[in-house]
């Protein structure tokens, strides 16, 4: 692989920071828009999440995901990328456990570290 | 034995779908270079098949999913639904020619060995439902 450039770099960092980030925005949105008690059943909850925000901010969020995953991956390899891109499952547990309270039991903390490093193994060694 | 098979088949299907999707992304994408963040860019990527490829492996994985969590066991659901890592490593070697950095091995082994940690734990934590589950 020749060297890439350092603006192309700072552009794939950018985007898959940024494809984080919204990820587990939407992510979160759709768990405070399926977790909400007041829904009700059925069609009744559809309509229920359909007249408020959160559903239509994870389907924004999701939908700009969309295009910057895209982005993404024209720049650097697809195994490199699909790789990277691990670090979704870590953010997510992780915005759960402060936002939701949600439990890190060992195998979870253990799951999140070997993640992490398997991440930061490919994106500084390519 | 039978819902073994149902298990096997879904996770596959799954998999599959994460696949199609992955590859069609990187297809479309590099049809449609440069980046910009402009209407020329969205143009090229709408303007060619692959990008509908990426919305059919979407919507296919979405909906296998709503089926498996349903009726498999939320562990290994989890670690199937993250594991197209694998497959989709190998095809870009065959359809991308990328190559299999040491890199890339070693962290995609850590990965999938956190992958694994983070479905037993799943597994563990939701032992009533897996039980009740019916097939």
């Amino acid at each position: 692989m020749p060297a890439p450039t350092t603006a192309i770099t700072h552009l794939v960092a950018g985007l898959w920071l940024f494809n984080v980030l919204i990820d587990t925005g939407g992510q979160l949105a759709f768990k405070a828009a399926a977790g909400d008690p007041d829904a009700g059943d059925g069609l009744a909850r559809w309509k229920h999440m359909a007249s408020r925000p959160w559903l239509w901010l994870g389907v924004g969020c999701y939908a700009i995901e969309f295009l910057v995953w895209i982005a993404f991956l024209s720049l650097i390899p697809l195994s490199e990328g699909v790789l990277l891109g691990s670090i979704n499952i870590v953010a997510i547990m992780v915005a759960g456990r402060f936002l939701f309270g949600e439990k890190l039991t060992r195998l979870r903390v253990a799951g999140i570290v070997l993640v992490t490093l398997g991440v930061a193994i490919v994106g500084l060694g390519g | 034995m039978r819902r073994g098979y149902f298990y096997l088949f879904g996770f596959l299907l799954l998999m599959g779908f994460d696949t199609l999707a992955q590859v069609s992304f990187k297809y479309a994408g590099t049809q449609a270079l440069p980046v910009s963040a402009s209407l020329a860019w969205l143009l090229r990527v709408f303007g060619q098949p692959w990008v509908y490829g990426a919305v059919i492996g979407y919507i296919g994985a979405f909906f296998t999913w709503m089926t498996l969590l349903k009726h498999a066991p939320i562990g290994p659901a989890f670690a199937a639904s993250h594991l197209e890592v694998v497959s989709v490593m190998l095809l870009s070697v065959w359809l991308f020619d990328e190559h299999l950095t040491t890199p890339r091995v070693l962290g995609a082994i850590a990965i999938i060995a956190g992958i694994v940690c983070l479905g037993l734990a799943e597994s563990r934590e939701h032992v009533p439902e897996t039980d009740s589950a019916p097939a």
